[in-house]
């Protein structure tokens, strides 16, 4: 059985920083693993039992370039993998391909525009078919075919002339330099060329619904509704996999959910895990593992910059003394989440720690917006050349919790003068023009602002990534800042680690500063899984807790 | 019996064609469409999203749109989902099975109960019972089958544990009793209200035939009560009871739905809810479709069932 | 009064004999005195509690019933149960009654027209209301409901928009079966209008089922906000409707029950009542329809 835990451990925080400073390596540094030794047990030598996991959305999509949603990457991750992958401590590492390439390696060129990268020899796909650059190369290939309804492009497009050396090695050239592209890839999974090439029509490819790929596991079957079910593949060329079965089952309801863990029907609570208002509850379940962690995504009241109201620093800065975090995250989300002031996740090597905190003071709040010439008008609304200080904000309906905040922003937003509506609409309205075209007043919404880990958030800040002025990116607020348009260019042309965080510091002080969007919190997920289950890791640089489910064992 | 057949199948099909139109409409408001699910998915643009919709040909006009999908339907291609990629039929076919067990026996239940308590409730007529049973159903067409579902899962799984509080088997068992477990509370759910209706109904009947001169033959022979009741009562009530059952398709289908909302039940009801959430047109129409056809097939099955036993029905 | 004297007559003779019969329902009797003591309640109710309904209060929240002058208890944000209760019964009483006045309206104006005219447009109209009836109307409800915003007017036009079949189906059957009676035959020797026979001379002669089929039309449009709102696409926060104060319920169920016992109880009593009268009326007014 290979095995590759000696070689796991030598990636500490030197490993970090030496990759990094070789430059390519983008990511998240706090070392995050749970706070127990990593292989108290040893893994069964042949793969024994079963894990169950519980998600409370439906897996459907199984080729993995075509779009997809959180919880169809569990199900990637396990089935297929890609060129590198990102570990629990943000650090690039090899998957399929046996280095990573950098400027050190000679991986990647000095100019950052010519790619070499080398494979393994010793991978199959679950059909017992050889995997070589040739299959990459189709991938890469298949990802810009007009014809093909592929998931992502960014990065993507900007290959050229990507060329097969040889069986184990690949090379391609870049339009421009563009560093993130490296995190990029670690989410782009090989598919195999000999098993596509021969579909008619790869948008209804019978692939699509039973995928072979090289990964851990094999496909089982799927009960539509119910549940997945996949296969250890022996064969598998990383470690792992140790058990036999991994099953994803849909469990459409929170409650039931959670009721179905505590009663030990399933083995690990999956995508949209335990939520905050059980998390008292479930921390003292007899033989379960409870675990808080930040997740990457940032809970904001997000401001249309267009609407006159939000124009003014005043007003956006009175705002957010108005909120009253403490209670927001103590009482509705009983103290999970930790307080937040920028968009990048606290577990980033690009956090910026010294930004100032917001701190609730409704006089203060009540001061900036006299000054500023707002007076309250007969309602006690504030008023400023005719213009009432009102607006609308709106999330998704049906979503608890965040129904709670708006109601409890709203209270005390009316303490310092400040009409706040509540004007919430269903997902499919919600998360169409209303959101792309920037037609709403503001949104509170859960965003993850970074791809695989990199800090490149141009797509989120930058002008020209206005979609409703004709941009397209997804700058919804309409932010727009010409330095931080600057730094952001900078930035993803940066492959230095050091000089890059410096970039994305600034870029973060400017941010908090003109407050396009009032940070609430950090997202933490609270994962719940049996106490005899060993190797499970949370890694927030990817969006799903089946990341490597190769690692998981009964003890 | 052909000439009746042909034109209440015609009238069916122009029904659909309405069928379709109405939904189509009503679908198409929708403004967010299929790519709203990838509004916050961090590494897609919008330029992504725009090249998508494109390619599934969303961007047509409504129009043309509407007949491209109208002619595949006619040729049996009722298309592709967006969302899991597998035909339509294909993956409402995956969840027929949970909602039909859930409607089969519920129906099961109403029937039997309704039945009981109506012949119960018109040989004891005027009795505590009949005035109880009267009251009762009354009550029970008004209690939102949603609520009555949240209380039974308080009572029955949170506070007494008998009773599964969701799902339709526990994984790793799946055996015959352990479905049956996770059947009762949906299924008594769901029937409640069927109860009602079946009871009111029975009761009725059995009135009617009670008054009937060969019901009171037969008595006056000295055929004892319980044989006169099964025998002519049900007998005749047999008939009605297939047309109701026709007509109390639609009102069972959509309980159905509304009970698996609540008990996470794996059928139609769920599946309709996410493609809905998912914008996932070609699975919606698919249900709609689907659910139109039931209904119009249960009401005609009804019809021609009715005709043929009693020929004085085919001149309306 | 502007109608004709041929039908002035029996309605008067109508009028007492149906209040007596009406009178002598007992159900229909409790039905009444229910609906009117809940209606009070909701608009009387919220001037006696010392509690605002939208005040929010973080230390109180969960409380249950009985504690302190929580008579009901509190939500997840400590506002009072008992004053959020009687406002959300504003909204929900509201909305099912124009909804059924919105159902009723289109109902009887298509069932007229389709009973009376015949012919193709008759088919056109009644084929219509078969199409609207062959969806399970819990999936057109939630397809309107997730493409429209929502908002209390557009939610009772989504009721309406589903429920006014059965009123034209019925209405449509009576006219028909009125359209040859001598009264109007009279009217259009008279050279009567048409619309002047439609509206003044044949639908007073359509209220009985008309009636019923309004008090059961409200007891449905409660159901339905309901439902739509406990799945989050109804009426929203922080405007309470017994319904959306039945959605994020279930998720309180172990924890705090009364968040979801207490409007479900609200609601059937509701429609209850409005079930009980129909019922009366039904037998005051004589109307022949199990479908309703």
């Amino acid at each position: 059985m290979t095995n590759q835990n000696n070689g796991k451990s030598g990636f500490s925080r030197r490993a970090t920083l030496r990759m990094m400073a070789a430059g390519g390596a983008a990511g998240l540094i706090a070392p995050n693993l749970l706070g127990k030794p990593a292989f108290a047990a040893t893994p069964p030598e042949t793969p024994t039992g079963r894990i169950v996991v519980g998600l409370s959305q439906e897996p459907t999509v199984f080729n993995p370039l075509m779009p997809h949603i959180e919880v169809d990457d569990g199900v990637d991750f396990s089935v297929f993998d890609a060129l590198f992958r990102i570990d629990v401590d943000g650090v690039i590492v090899p998957n399929l391909a046996t280095e990573v390439p950098s400027l050190e390696n000679g991986g990647i060129s000095e100019d950052g525009l010519n790619w070499r990268v080398h494979l393994r020899d010793d991978v199959t796909w679950h059909d017992g078919t050889p995997f070589t650059a040739e299959d990459v190369k189709y991938t890469l290939e298949l990802i810009v075919n007009p014809d093909f309804r592929a998931w992502r492009t960014t990065g993507h497009e900007l290959v050229r002339d990507i060329t097969v050396v040889s069986p184990t090695e690949i090379t391609w050239r870049m339009e421009e330099p563009f560093a993130p592209y490296l995190s990029f890839l670690t989410e782009t999974f090989m598919v195999p060329k000999h098993i596509l090439e021969t579909e008619e029509n790869l948008n209804e490819a019978a692939f699509n619904q039973a995928p072979i790929g090289t990964g851990a596991f094999k496909w089982g079957k799927r009960l539509a509704g119910d549940r997945l079910e996949l296969v250890a593949n022996p064969e598998y060329f990383g470690e792992g996999p140790y058990i036999e079965q991994l099953v994803f089952k849909y469990i459409p309801d929170m409650t039931v959910l959670y009721a179905q863990f505590k009663s030990g029907d399933i083995d690990l609570v999956g995508q949209a895990y335990i939520t905050p208002d059980n998390y008292a509850e479930a921390k003292t379940l007899p033989d379960r593992v409870v675990t808080p962690e930040p997740k990457g995504s940032v809970e904001s009241i997000y401001l249309n910059q267009d609407l006159p109201v939000f124009q003014e620093q005043a007003v956006r800065e009175a705002l957010y003394l108005a909120m009253d975090r403490t209670s927001i995250i103590d009482a509705l989300y009983y103290g999970v989440p930790s307080p937040a002031e920028t968009f990048m996740p606290p577990q980033s090597y690009y956090y910026n720690p010294d930004l100032p905190k917001q701190e609730f003071n409704l006089d203060r709040a009540r001061e900036i917006l006299d000054a500023a010439g707002w007076v309250p008008g007969s309602d006690g609304i504030r008023e400023k050349d005719g213009l009432r200080l009102s607006f609308a904000n709106s999330t998704t309906v049906g979503n608890h919790l965040r129904e709670q905040t708006q109601q409890f922003l709203q209270q005390t937003f009316a303490e310092i003068g400040v009409e706040m509506k509540i004007d919430n609409l269903p997902p499919a309205v919600m998360w169409g023009d209303f959101w792309g075209q920037s037609q709403f007043d503001s949104v509170m919404v859960g965003i993850t602002y970074l791809v695989g880990g990199d800090p490149d958030v141009t797509y989120r800040f930058h002008t020209d990534a206005i979609a409703a002025k004709g941009g397209s990116g997804s700058n919804n607020a309409q932010y727009s800042n010409p330095e931080v348009d600057a730094l952001l260019i900078a930035g993803s042309r940066e492959f230095d680690p050091k000089k890059r965080q410096a970039i994305y510091f600034k870029i973060q002080e400017i941010i908090r500063h003109d407050l396009p969007f009032l940070p609430l919190f950090v997202y933490t997920n609270v994962y719940g899984y049996k106490a005899g289950i060993e190797g499970f890791a949370v890694n927030s640089n990817t969006r799903t807790e089946s990341w490597k489910a190769a690692a998981w064992y009964w003890s | 019996m052909p000439a009746f057949l042909l034109k209440r199948l015609m009238q069916s099909l122009v029904l659909l064609v309405i069928v379709s139109i109405i939904g189509f409409v009503v679908l198409n408001l929708i403004p967010g469409g299929p790519m709203a699910q990838y509004a916050l998915d961090p590494g897609m643009t919008e330029a992504d999203k725009a090249r998508l919709a494109e390619q599934l040909g969303l961007n047509r006009p409504l129009l043309v749109q509407y007949f491209d999908w109208a002619w595949r339907l006619v040729q049996g291609d009722w298309g592709t989902s967006f969302r899991d990629g597998n035909p339509v039929l294909t993956v409402i076919g995956r969840h027929l099975f949970a909602t039909f067990l859930l409607m089969g026996s519920s129906t099961v239940i109403a029937i039997g109960v309704g039945t009981w308590i109506g012949i119960r409730g018109a040989t004891h007529r005027y009795s505590i019972f009949d005035y109880a049973a009267t009251v009762g159903a009354m009550a029970a067409l008004s209690i939102p089958t949603f609520w009555f579902g949240l209380i039974g899962i308080y009572v029955f799984s949170l506070k007494l544990g008998w009773l599964p509080a969701g799902n339709m088997y526990s994984i790793g068992d799946g055996s015959v009793l352990d479905y049956m477990h996770h059947l009762i509370m949906p299924s008594v759910v769901l029937a409640l209200v069927h109860i009602a209706i079946w009871s009111r109904y029975m009761r009725t009947a059995t009135l009617d035939a009670i008054s009937q001169e060969f019901v009171k033959t037969a008595r006056a022979k000295g055929v004892s009560e319980r044989r006169v009741l099964m025998k002519h009562v049900v007998g005749n009530a047999l008939l009605p009871m297939i047309t109701l059952a026709g007509v109390q398709l639609p009102s069972i289908l959509t309980g159905a739905l509304v009970t698996e909302t609540v008990f996470t039940w794996p059928g139609m009801g769920r599946l309709f809810l996410d493609s809905l959430g998912y914008a996932d047109y070609p699975v919606v129409m698919g249900l709609l479709m689907f659910s139109a056809m039931l209904t119009i097939a249960g009401n005609l099955i009804a019809d021609i069932v009715v005709a043929l036993v009693d020929p004085r029905i085919r001149l309306a | 009064m502007t109608t004709l004297t041929v039908s002035q007559a029996p309605s008067r003779w109508w009028k007492s004999r149906v209040m007596r019969r009406f009178l002598s329902h007992r159900l229909a009797l409790l039905g009444l005195l229910m609906i009117s003591l809940l209606a009070l309640a909701c608009v009387i109710g919220p001037y006696l509690l010392p509690y605002d309904s939208l005040h929010i209060d973080l230390r109180a929240r969960f409380a249950p019933p009985l504690t302190g002058d929580h008579y009901l208890g509190t939500d997840p944000l400590g506002r009072d149960l008992a004053a959020r209760l009687f406002m959300a019964g504003r909204i929900s009483l509201l909305v099912g009654f124009f909804a059924m006045v919105l159902s009723i309206c289109v109902g009887t104006l298509i069932g007229v027209i389709a009973g009376y005219r015949g012919g193709w447009i008759s088919v056109v109209l009644m084929r219509t209301v078969d199409g609207f009836l062959s969806y399970p109307t819990i999936f057109l409800l939630l397809a309107l409901a997730a493409a429209l915003k929502p908002s209390p007017v557009m939610i009772t036009v989504i009721i309406a928009v589903t429920s006014w079949m059965e009123v034209a189906r019925i209405v449509e059957a009576e006219v028909r079966s009125l359209k040859e009676r001598e009264f109007v035959l009279a009217g259009r020797m008279l050279g009567l209008g048409r619309s002047h026979i439609m509206f003044r001379e044949i639908l007073p002669n359509a209220m009985g089922p008309i009636i019923v089929a309004a008090t059961l039309t409200v007891a449905r449009a409660i159901l339905l906000e309901a439902y739509i709102s406990f799945l989050g696409f109804g009426i929203q926060p922080p405007l309470p409707s017994w319904g959306n104060m039945l959605n994020g319920a279930q998720q309180y169920l172990a924890t705090a029950p009364w968040l979801a016992i207490i409007p479900g109880a609200a609601i059937t009593i509701a429609v209850s009542s409005f079930n009980f009268i129909g019922d009366g009326l039904r037998d005051a007014l004589d109307v022949r329809n199990d479908n309703i």
